[in-house]
């Protein structure tokens, strides 16, 4: 199976196609500029992502291994969530009752996602999970949040 | 009380979060500092907001949440020595249905307590991606609810729960408005039209569903 992997914690090692390792990686920011969108469509004003967005549209399942940091995702994380425009077109549907950006390819991926870290409270890991899960809901990828045991991660 | 402004938006002080802040200040007696996420230094801004009693933060919603340089922004903040300090939020988006920027509200009024502030609330305002280039008219009732959104503001340190409340609707799209919005965006007409108008001001039009990340021969 393709995969890719993005990393910011951890050191159990994955065959995989692609690695993003977002310890060593600082992904550039978003800059709300829109190029993505209207003058240069599906292409970001920067390249740091590239080789990342070409493996990850190959890939049939992304493994992402997440911090917890404030009880949310990493500014990193949520930077290269930001930087994932390019790969969906401005136009809106409505057809699910409510906004939803449509696909600007034919498929995405499967996500499985792993974290580690601590929450104050079961509400505040609630908001973790529903946040991800809302998230790849809109980027058109069926995505599960596992516990890590061995077994899980055997290819 | 002293309240610090904090905008973070990724465009700094050339988008619609800017114009929401300078709405939100127009009809207050007293000046009020603006910092810029954007633009200065994350550490610099968590240590600095320590001095104020109140803090607000302003921002566009980027993938159902913050925009990174703001979640950056609160990985450097600890919580406040002192009680008392209160922190609110206003956060605007594209999609016009303000519910998508729930998982955000949750977040921060968790994030607030945990950092030792009194949660003021979050102002929530959907379809606000064109604001910076409509016409004054078409605001007119936005820049209204914010002014007085401000002023409460600078007389009672609280958000006014009734212009929150305005501002918020619609939350959700009623069945029918979706499905009459999905027929205007069959036919071209609808939200549409903006994108494609700026396409064509680009000479990006042909371009537009462009897949430039996989191999043409595969796809």
């Amino acid at each position: 199976m393709k995969k890719v992997v993005i990393r910011e914690f951890g050191e159990i090692e994955i065959p995989c196609k692609y690695k993003l390792d977002l310890n060593k990686t600082r992904v550039k920011d978003c800059t709300g500029c829109w190029s993505c969108w209207l003058k240069t469509p599906g292409r970001c004003i920067y390249n740091d992502l590239d080789e990342f967005y070409k493996a990850y549209l190959d890939a049939e399942k992304v493994v992402i291994f997440a911090k917890v940091s404030q009880g949310f995702i990493s500014g990193n994380l949520k930077t290269l969530f930001d930087r994932m425009i390019p790969l969906f077109l401005p136009y809106i549907s409505y057809k699910t009752g409510e906004s939803m950006h449509l696909p600007r390819y034919e498929k995405y991926p499967d996500i499985e996602v792993y974290y580690q870290g601590e929450f104050a409270s079961i509400e505040d890991k609630k908001i973790y999970e529903d946040y991800i899960y809302r998230t790849f809901y809109q980027f058109y990828s069926k995505c599960e949040i596992k516990t890590i045991t061995q077994s899980s991660l055997e290819v | 009380m002293r309240t610090l402004i904090i905008n973070g938006s990724p465009k700094s002080k050339n988008g619609n979060t800017e114009i929401f802040i300078k709405k939100f200040l127009k009809e207050m007696k007293a000046p009020h500092e603006i910092c810029y996420a954007a633009n200065e230094d994350k550490l610099q801004i968590a240590n600095y907001m320590k001095q104020f009693d109140t803090v607000i933060v302003a921002m566009p919603l980027y993938i159902h949440a913050m925009p990174g340089i703001v979640m950056k922004l609160i990985e450097c903040m600890e919580p406040a020595q002192d009680c008392g300090k209160s922190m609110g939020f206003i956060v605007q988006s594209g999609f016009m249905e303000s519910v998508h920027s729930k998982y955000l509200e949750r977040y921060l009024s968790s994030l607030t307590k945990q950092l030792n502030y009194t949660y003021l609330g979050t102002v929530i305002r959907g379809g606000s991606a064109g604001i910076y280039m409509m016409p004054e008219k078409m605001n007119k009732r936005l820049f209204k609810q914010l002014s007085t959104l401000g002023e409460y503001f600078e007389r009672k340190g609280t958000f006014n729960m009734e212009t929150v409340e305005e501002m918020a609707k619609p939350c959700k799209l009623s069945k029918g408005k979706s499905k009459l919005l999905q027929l205007l965006s069959g036919i071209g007409l609808g939200d549409n039209m903006f994108w494609n108008m700026m396409l064509k001001k680009n000479n990006a039009i042909n371009e537009k569903l462009d897949r430039p990340f996989v191999d043409k021969l595969s796809d």
